[in-house]
C-alpha cells in the first residue's frame, strides 16, 4: 500500500490566482489553482466586497525544509484582492543547510488593479534556511500593499535569531499596459528591489553573531505601497515620519506649561499620535519611511513581535484606505 | 630575542662580572653574524634604490591606485557617518534604545553592511566598464537604496566623482598609445555620455541617471586600470576611513586611536573577507545583512542636532 504522505521532501508546490472585475462590479476568483504544500482558501460566502479574500496557507501550518511554493498571482484590470495568512507561517528545520526551503510568488497587476498583501509573520526555526522572492509587475495605476516580515523564531523554545539563514527579496516593476505597447517609453522599469539577508555564518570573528547583530529586535518588517489607492496611506506614513519628536530635543517647558498643552483639545487625529508615540517608545519600536521612486517604503523593528504587530495596525487602521478600498478582513493578521 | 627577555636573562646574574663580559661578548659576536647575514641577503638592492624603480616607464594604474585611494579626494564623505551618527543617538541615555553603543561594535557590522548592499555594484561596474552596464547598475542602485538619507550620500558622492572626472582626470590623461595602457576613446566617450543623461534626468520621479557612487567608482577604477581587487579594497576602505574620520569628529576618540583603528589587522582581514563573500555576488541578489542599519540611517532625518548628512 502506498503511503498517504509525500516521499519527496522537495515538491514544487504551485499555485495560480487569477482575480477579476465580476460583472457587478465585485472582484471575483476566476482561477483557482493550488497543490501541496500550498492550500488557497477563499471564503464562499465573503462578509465584505471591496475586494475578493484569499487565505494563503500550507499544510501543517508550516513549510518543511526543501519545500517550495510558487505561486503565481493575475489581478485583471480594475479586480481587487486581499491575500492573508493564518497564523505565523512556520519555517521548520532543514535537514541539511542546502536544503533551502523556497517561496516564490509572481505577480501581476493590470491596470487599475490593486493586491493587498498582509499576511503574518514568517517564523524561521532554528536551523532553517528559507529564501523568499515577492516579485510584482504593475500596470499603470494598479496599487500594491505588501507587508514583509520576520521573526527571531520560537522565543519559548529559546530561539533568537538561531536559524541558519533567511533570505527575503520584493521587487516592484512597472509594466507597459498590456494592449499598448507603441510608447517611446514602455520598457519594464525596476521602481524598488528591498532585499533582506540574514545569515548566521560569519566569515570573521570580529563580525557580531546574528542574535546580536540585530541589536534586540525581535521582529523585523518592511511595508511597501504603491499605487493610486495607496497614495493617501503613503502620504500619511511620510508626514507620521516627518511629525516624530525630534531625538536628543530637550523639553525646556515648567511642568504647568506641559499639563496645559495636555490639557488642551486635542483633535482625534493628535490625541491618537500622543498615544502612539508613548506606545513607541513604551515598546523601543523604531520606524523610518521613505518615499523610493514613487514606492513608499516603511522600515520597523521592534522588540516584541506583538508591538510590531499592533503598530502597524494602528497605523493602517487610523489612516483608513486599507479598509476603504479592500476591507476589514485585509487586516486580518495585524490586528490586536 | 626581544629586549624584555634578554634583560630577564641578565638580571639574575647581577654582580657577577665575568658573567657579564661573557654575556656582552656573545651579544656582540651575534650582532656582527646578523651584519653578515644582512649583508648577504638578496634584497641588497633595496639599500641602493635606483631612480627607476619601481616605477620604470610612467605607471598610470599605480599613480591613480594613490589618486583614488587618498582621502583628499574631493568626494564630500566627511559630510557623512553612514548611519553612526544616528546609532549613537539611539544608544543615547535619553533614549536608550541600544544602551551599549561603541565605535567598535558598529564598525564591523557598518563594514559587512556596506559590503553586502553596495560592493557588488562596484565589482561589476568594474567588470563591464560600458555605457550600457554603468546606466543599468545606477538605476538597478537607485531602487536598491531604500532610504532617502543613505540615496542622498550615495549620489552626493557619486556626482561629485563625476564632476572631479569630468574637469580633472579625463582633461589630464596622457594620450593612449600602443606603448602605454589607458583609458580607451570608447570609454571616455561613454563616461561622457553618462555625464550628459545624469543633467537631463534632474526632476524625473524615476531618473535615467542618478550617479551613484558605487557603479561609477567601480568603471572609473577600471577604466584607469586598476585590479578588482585593488578597487573593492580601496572602495571598503574608504568607508572605513570615513567613519573612523566621522568617529574623531564626534568626538569619541581622537586621532593616534584613529590610525590605530586604520592600521589594525581587524580592518585589514574584515574588508579582505568582505570582498570574498561578495566576490560573486551578483547585484539582484545584493541586499541588507544589518536590517536595523537601515531605521538608523533612515531615522538620522529625527535627530534634533546633526553634524553629519548621514
Amino acid at each position: 500500500m502506498n503511503s498517504p504522505f509525500p516521499t519527496s521532501s522537495s515538491v514544487a508546490g504551485e499555485g495560480h490566482l487569477r482575480a477579476k472585475l465580476l460583472p457587478h462590479g465585485n472582484s471575483g476568483l476566476e482561477s483557482f489553482k493550488y497543490q501541496y504544500p500550498l492550500k488557497l482558501i477563499s471564503p464562499s460566502r465573503p462578509s465584505e466586497t471591496q475586494s475578493v479574500l484569499v487565505f494563503l496557507l500550507s499544510y501543517g501550518g508550516g513549510l518543511v525544509g526543501g519545500d517550495h511554493v510558487k505561486l503565481k498571482v493575475d489581478v485583471q484590470p480594475k479586480a481587487k484582492l486581499t491575500m492573508v495568512t493564518q497564523g505565523h507561517t512556520k519555517v521548520f528545520t532543514s535537514t541539511a543547510p542546502d536544503t533551502v526551503t523556497r517561496q516564490d510568488m509572481n505577480v501581476h497587476i493590470a491596470c487599475e488593479g490593486g493586491l493587498c498583501l498582509l499576511p503574518d509573520p514568517v517564523q524561521p526555526f532554528a536551523g532553517s534556511v528559507y529564501e523568499q522572492t515577492q516579485i510584482f509587475h504593475l500596470e499603470e495605476d494598479a496599487s500594491l500593499c505588501l507587508l514583509d516580515w520576520v521573526t527571531r523564531g520560537r522565543t519559548a523554545r529559546g530561539e533568537d535569531w538561531s536559524f541558519d539563514c533567511w533570505v527575503g527579496r520584493n521587487e516592484i516593476w512597472t509594466v507597459p499596459t498590456a494592449k499598448e505597447d507603441t510608447e517611446a517609453d514602455s520598457r519594464e522599469r525596476l521602481l524598488v528591489r528591498d532585499a533582506v539577508i540574514l545569515e548566521s555564518n560569519r566569515p570573521h570573528p570580529e563580525l557580531a553573531i546574528l542574535r546580536d547583530s540585530m541589536q534586540g529586535m525581535g521582529v523585523v518588517g518592511t511595508l511597501l505601497l504603491r499605487g493610486p489607492l495607496m497614495k493617501l496611506l503613503g502620504d500619511f506614513f511620510l508626514a507620521e515620519f516627518a511629525a516624530l519628536p525630534r531625538m536628543g530635543a530637550r523639553d525646556f517647558r515648567s511642568d504647568a506649561a506641559k499639563q496645559a498643552a495636555e490639557d488642551a483639545h486635542l483633535s482625534p487625529r493628535e490625541k491618537w499620535r500622543t498615544e502612539r508615540l508613548a506606545m513607541e517608545k513604551e515598546s523601543k519600536l523604531l520606524w523610518s519611511a521613505a518615499n523610493v521612486r514613487g514606492c513608499v517604503v516603511v522600515k520597523f523593528g521592534a522588540p516584541e513581535v506583538e508591538a510590531g504587530r499592533l503598530w502597524i495596525g494602528s497605523m493602517l487602521k487610523e489612516e483608513g484606505s486599507i479598509s476603504h478600498h479592500f476591507g476589514d478582513h485585509a487586516l486580518i493578521c495585524v490586528r490586536e | 630575542m626581544t629586549v624584555n627577555s634578554i634583560q630577564d636573562q641578565i638580571s639574575p646574574q647581577k654582580g657577577s662580572e665575568t658573567d657579564l663580559e661573557d654575556e656582552i661578548v656573545e651579544l656582540e659576536r651575534r650582532l656582527a653574524a646578523a651584519k653578515a647575514k644582512r649583508r648577504s641577503s638578496p634584497h641588497k638592492s633595496r639599500s641602493q634604490p635606483s631612480p627607476e624603480e619601481p616605477l620604470a616607464t610612467p605607471n598610470l594604474s599605480h599613480h591613480f591606485h594613490l589618486l583614488l585611494s587618498d582621502s583628499a579626494l574631493p568626494l564630500g564623505s566627511f559630510a557623512f557617518s553612514s548611519g553612526l551618527e544616528s546609532y549613537l543617538a539611539h544608544g543615547h541615555r535619553s533614549n536608550p534604545y541600544h544602551p551599549h553603543t561603541s565605535f567598535s561594535a558598529f564598525l564591523p557590522l557598518s563594514i559587512s553592511s556596506y559590503a553586502s548592499t553596495t560592493l557588488p555594484f562596484v565589482l561589476v561596474a568594474h567588470r563591464t566598464p560600458t555605457f550600457a552596464s554603468l546606466v543599468e547598475l545606477d538605476d538597478a542602485q537607485d531602487a536598491s537604496i531604500i532610504c532617502t538619507v543613505g540615496r542622498r550620500a550615495s549620489i552626493a558622492q557619486g556626482r561629485a566623482l563625476l564632476g572631479i572626472w569630468e574637469r580633472s582626470f579625463s582633461q589630464s590623461l596622457p594620450p593612449t598609445t600602443a606603448a602605454t595602457t589607458g583609458p580607451t576613446e570608447k570609454q571616455q566617450a561613454d563616461l561622457a555620455a553618462f555625464a550628459r543623461l545624469v543633467k537631463k534626468s534632474g526632476g524625473k520621479e524615476i531618473p535615467d541617471a542618478s550617479a551613484h557612487l558605487a557603479p561609477l567608482f567601480g568603471t572609473i577604477c577600471s577604466v584607469v586600470g586598476l585590479t578588482l581587487h585593488q578597487t573593492a579594497y580601496i572602495f571598503l576602505f574608504g568607508h572605513v576611513k570615513a567613519l573612523v574620520s566621522a568617529a574623531v569628529r564626534a568626538g569619541l576618540f581622537g586621532p593616534y586611536q584613529a590610525q590605530k583603528i586604520l592600521a589594525g589587522a581587524t580592518v585589514q582581514e574584515l574588508i579582505t573577507e568582505m570582498i570574498k563573500r561578495e566576490w560573486d555576488t551578483q547585484i539582484h541578489k545584493a541586499g541588507q545583512n544589518v536590517p536595523v542599519m537601515d531605521l538608523w540611517f533612515g531615522r538620522h532625518e529625527v535627530l534634533y542636532s546633526r553634524i553629519f548628512n548621514s
